[in-house]
């Protein structure tokens, strides 16, 4: 056979023995190589690549927590929370990204140019995360992907809640509204623990009170494979939904106040000032927040941002407005305890004061005659209190103010809140390097000058006088609690202080401020109910000082921005008074005929509806 | 038939022992990788492939029973048949993820590109088996073994089949050397492939391409060719030195790892039962190697020798190449891990290589009749 011709041992067998072994040897070296790399890959970089594995398999996942709640008074939901739709793709789940994404384009999801490179770059930094690609489809765009989702690889639906506010604009200002949470703000101490893209609140209540409505993050640990699908939950830990605050505001009263508004700008705020609640806050113009909710486009945001009437300011206790005459209330309780006048004390109006070289107007130009302190008030006598304020000076003004709680921010629960300016001489001087002018003391007595308050400070100022002298620290949040309803803060009625003041003194502003609505020359007859209940005070704030000889210009001729501020404060009944209202209208004219109108269908309503309640109750019952 | 008593006290256990063990690691990490998988998939691959693993070893045993100089008398006639096979698979094959490899017989697939590799060896074996092992071989003389590599070689690089095509000729070389080759064709060889190997490049398909460019840098395509490599090298690191335990490997069960049956089966094995696992597997392919060198160093005449040794090469080329390739040190190119692999045309064909092995072993003292 062929075998025995060609036996290894007659060819040259060393030959092959040889070269047998030396390919053995080879081999042996293949082998080792082998090892070596296993050794390396296994043992070297074992750890760091079961990390890598880890990654791969387990994702742990945030459980965003509900937003807390916020309600009225009455318990009715301001701000709820409801689903939105985002599409995400994960990039790892899909061959083609590119072709998923022109799918989409096809059923008029919405495109995005920037969208792939922004997909592609997130693959290589964190594998398995799902990309957004379009937030808050609606749901007809929803039930398009769902019934396409075959053809839709690695893209997934995300529920995501988001804010409602049921009321729209109306309570804007109060409610605030919500937004991511910037670079700016997570350098902060304020935004400890929170983490880029989280939710947080921007304004209003929302950002005051963020801490407690915000709740707490739960996560879940899952297993997932290549297709990023959920396989297995390895632990879970539940999301605490965030606190409710309830306000001390009433929604329909909230409502009633705005419609009362309506086409005009400026705050109507109403209180109650046996415990400084405040039942009602309006700012005007308005936005609404619900644009803020998933981000807030750019023309909405630039529309916002620069309008003129700065929409987005809550004029209520951001917006600082000389008082004008209303603050003629003030001057008069500082001028009683300093015994410098009594009831009876009389001043001459014939028109005009004369300080130094200057001569101050009265309204009437025909002067009011001989007035006494309730005269004065009652037609706001802007002589008799020149002479006032020559009496007090600017230091004791400022000094009696204070005791009302102008001056310094009230301390309510709403972010960007201002003092107002009390002017002193030391202030003048500190300000302007300049000494006080006697001059500025009389513009000052009949709330103009350097003197500026807020809309609230002076609503709280009536509020002292209201109740008797009780100066409370403004309520707009009742109570924090649970979603369960357990009480987690509870912000009971806070008296700042009482004014230092004589009874009868108190008692004899209030007479008078009654006058001032239910008597005949009185500048707040707009509010004579049949009841005769109201007490108030009008204000008329000029914005510029106007020429002192130039007559008879009605205050509609005037370009409406140097227009002047109409302000009207009253409270009612006159006996024990429920609720005080503060109107200010911007450009609005004169305060008994622009801003008292607005203030009698809210104290009309408020007393309607709450004698129909108690009517229904009594059925009830 | 009268049969030699020498041929049972010669009968070569420890081959087979050495096979069994490697196929039991391999049906039990065949179980594993199917063992996260939907029931809907019909026979579970462990259960076909021990139904292969049968077939094998009964195939062993019919071509070990045979004396190898009768198989390489008709060595020709074999290498013709698969040849022809092949043909067949190019004229009529089965198109399957866009490569035409398989044969459908009897419902089953199989692939007559297995079969070549070892019908080659012996083709091979029959023709250097009864020429002067003195001679120095040049190109012409060389002629009629280049188109014993080079007809199949042709017909499978257009299935196309690159990496059974790239194994032949690896086949073919270590073959060769086993003889004097004349040092002018050798330095002619060298110059040629420096010229082809830029040349080839132009040739091959695009996806190929990309392998050998994803080889050189696994990260510069990590979601496309790369990935398969990153997830077997995170895979197999991941086992560390103990493993992450048996049916326990994230990678493989959450099937971040791709092609775990074929291609990448060690890369599962690797990361359930770590160094220590994969060093015992190793040890038994680096015996078997040794074994089937020191059956070729023994084995009687030539033509046993060459057998022996190719079959050997044949192994451990297999061997090497898949795991050098799930260990991120060779490219990407699909030869299966002989015994581990799933396949049901690569079993039985590497059953009947070590069933030759077991022939030339038992016969090595066998007087010619």
């Amino acid at each position: 056979m062929l075998g025995s011709r060609n036996s290894l041992n007659r060819h040259e067998p060393g030959n092959f023995r040889k070269k047998l072994k030396i390919l053995a040897w080879l081999v042996m070296a293949a082998f080792a190589l082998l090892s070596i790399r296993l050794w390396y890959l296994q043992v070297i970089n074992g750890e760091a690549l079961r990390q890598r594995s880890e990654n791969n398999r387990i994702r742990v996942q945030e459980i965003k927590p509900l937003r807390g709640l916020i309600l009225d008074t009455k318990g009715r939901i301001l701000v709820d929370n409801q689903p939105s739709f985002d599409v995400s793709i994960i990039p790892e789940a899909t061959k083609d990204i590119a072709a998923v994404l022109a799918k989409l384009d096809d059923l008029h999801v919405q495109s995005d140019t920037q969208r792939y490179q922004k997909v592609a770059s997130t693959t290589t930094n964190r594998p398995f995360v799902p990309v957004k690609l379009e937030q808050n489809i609606g749901r007809d765009k929803l039930a398009v992907v769902e019934t396409n989702s075959l053809n839709l690889p690695g893209v997934i639906i995300d529920i995501v809640p988001v804010r409602k506010y049921i009321y729209g604009p109306t309570m804007a200002h109060i409610l605030g509204y919500v937004g991511e949470v910037s670079n700016a703000e997570l350098v902060t101490d304020t935004y400890k623990g929170y983490k880029s893209g989280d939710i947080v609140g921007k304004y209003g209540i929302e950002r005051y009170l963020d801490e407690y409505l915000r709740g707490k993050s739960g996560g879940e640990q899952v297993e997932v494979n290549v297709d990023g699908r959920k396989l297995k939950i390895l632990g879970r830990v539940d999301s605490v939904p965030g606190y409710n605050v309830v306000l001390t505001i009433d929604a329909d009263l909230q409502k009633i106040s705005r419609d009362a508004f309506t086409g005009l700008e400026g705050v109507v705020a109403v209180m109650n000032p046996r415990d400084g609640s405040v039942l009602a806050m309006v700012s005007k113009p308005s936005f609404d927040p619900n644009l803020f909710n998933r981000g807030i486009t750019e023309d909405n945001w630039n529309r916002l941002s620069s309008d003129s009437l700065s929409p987005m300011q809550n004029r209520m206790i951001s917006g600082q407005y000389p008082p004008g005459s209303t603050y003629k209330l003030i001057v008069a309780a500082a001028a009683l305890e300093e015994g410098l006048i009594t009831e009876e004390t009389t001043f001459t109006c014939n028109g005009t004061f004369k300080m130094g070289n200057r001569t101050f107007r009265c309204w009437k130009k025909r002067g009011h005659g001989s007035v006494n302190l309730h005269r004065a008030i009652v037609e706001s006598c802007d002589v008799y209190f020149y002479n006032l304020g020559a009496l007090l000076g600017v230091d004791k003004l400022a000094e009696y103010s204070r005791k009302f709680g102008l001056g310094s921010k009230t301390g309510i629960i709403l972010p960007s809140e201002r003092s107002g300016l009390l002017p002193t001489k030391a202030w003048k001087l500190r300000r302007f390097q300049e000494p006080w002018q006697k001059g500025e003391t009389i513009s000052v007595s009949i709330g103009q000058g350097f003197l500026l308050v807020t809309p609230l400070q002076l609503l709280n100022a009536y509020s002292t006088v209201a109740n008797g002298g009780t100066l409370y620290k403004p309520r707009i949040v009742r109570e924090i609690k649970t979603a369960t309803g357990t009480m987690i803060k509870e912000f009971l009625p806070e008296k700042k202080g009482s004014l230092p003041f004589k009874r009868e003194h108190i008692d004899m502003l209030r007479e008078a401020l009654w006058g001032v609505v239910n008597e005949n020359h009185g500048t707040g007859r707009a509010l004579r109910r049949p009841e005769r209940d109201v007490s108030g005070k009008t204000g008329t704030a000029q914005v510029i000082r106007m020429p002192d000889d130039d007559e008879d210009v009605k205050s509609e001729e005037v370009r409406y921005k140097f227009r002047d501020h109409a302000l009207f404060v009253c409270f009612a009944p006159f006996d024990d008074p429920e609720i005080a209202v503060v109107v200010i209208v911007e450009h609005g004219g004169h305060g008994g005929s622009a801003a008292a109108p607005v203030a009698r269908k809210i104290v009309d309503w408020y007393f309607e509806h709450k004698e129909g309640e108690q009517v229904s109750e009594g059925i009830v019952g | 038939m009268k049969v030699d008593r020498r041929l049972f006290v010669n009968f070569d256990w420890v081959l087979p022992t050495l096979v069994l063990l490697i196929c039991c690691i391999g049906l039990m990490n065949l179980y594993s990788v199917g063992y996260n998988l939907p029931d809907t998939q019909g026979t579970p691959s462990y259960v076909r492939q021990s139904y292969w693993i049968v077939i094998g070893f009964m195939m062993m045993i019919v071509v070990l029973s045979v004396d190898y100089h009768f198989i390489i008398r008709y060595a020709y006639i074999l290498y013709a048949l698969s040849v022809g096979l092949l043909l067949v698979v190019f004229l009529y094959g089965k198109v399957a993820q866009g490569s035409q490899r398989w044969l459908l017989l009897w419902g089953f697939s199989f692939q007559p590109s297995e079969l070549i590799k070892l019908t080659l060896i012996i083709a091979m074996a029959r023709f250097f088996s009864d020429k002067n092992v003195s001679q120095e071989w040049g190109l012409r003389s060389l002629t009629a073994p280049l188109c014993i590599f080079l007809i199949p070689a042709l017909l499978i690089v257009k299935q196309p089949d690159l990496g059974t095509t790239l194994f032949l000729g690896i086949l073919f070389f270590s073959i060769i050397i086993l003889f004097k080759i004349r040092k002018r064709l050798v330095k002619t060889a060298i110059v040629a492939g420096f010229v082809l190997v830029p040349l080839g490049w132009f040739f091959i398909k695009d996806y190929q391409r990309k392998r050998i460019l994803t080889f050189l840098n696994p990260d510069m395509d990590p979601l496309g060719s790369g990935y398969h490599i990153i997830q077997s090298i995170i895979a197999i690191g991941s086992g560390g030195m103990l493993g992450k335990g048996y049916l326990k490997g994230t990678q493989t069960q959450l099937k971040f790892l791709p092609e775990q049956q074929t291609d990448f089966v060690f890369s599962v094995f690797a990361e359930e039962w770590g160094f220590l696992g994969v060093a015992v597997l190793l040890f038994l392919f680096f015996a078997l190697v040794l074994w089937g060198f020191k059956i070729a160093r023994r084995s009687r005449d030539l033509s046993g020798m060459l057998i022996a040794y190719g079959v050997t090469v044949y192994i451990f080329w297999g061997v090497f190449i898949n795991i050098g390739m799930v260990l991120g040190i060779l490219p990407v190119v699909g030869i299966p891990l002989p015994f581990l692999s799933y396949g049901g045309s690569s079993m039985v064909v590497l059953m009947m290589g070590v069933g030759l092995l077991m022939n030339v072993s038992m016969r090595r003292f066998v007087l010619q009749p």
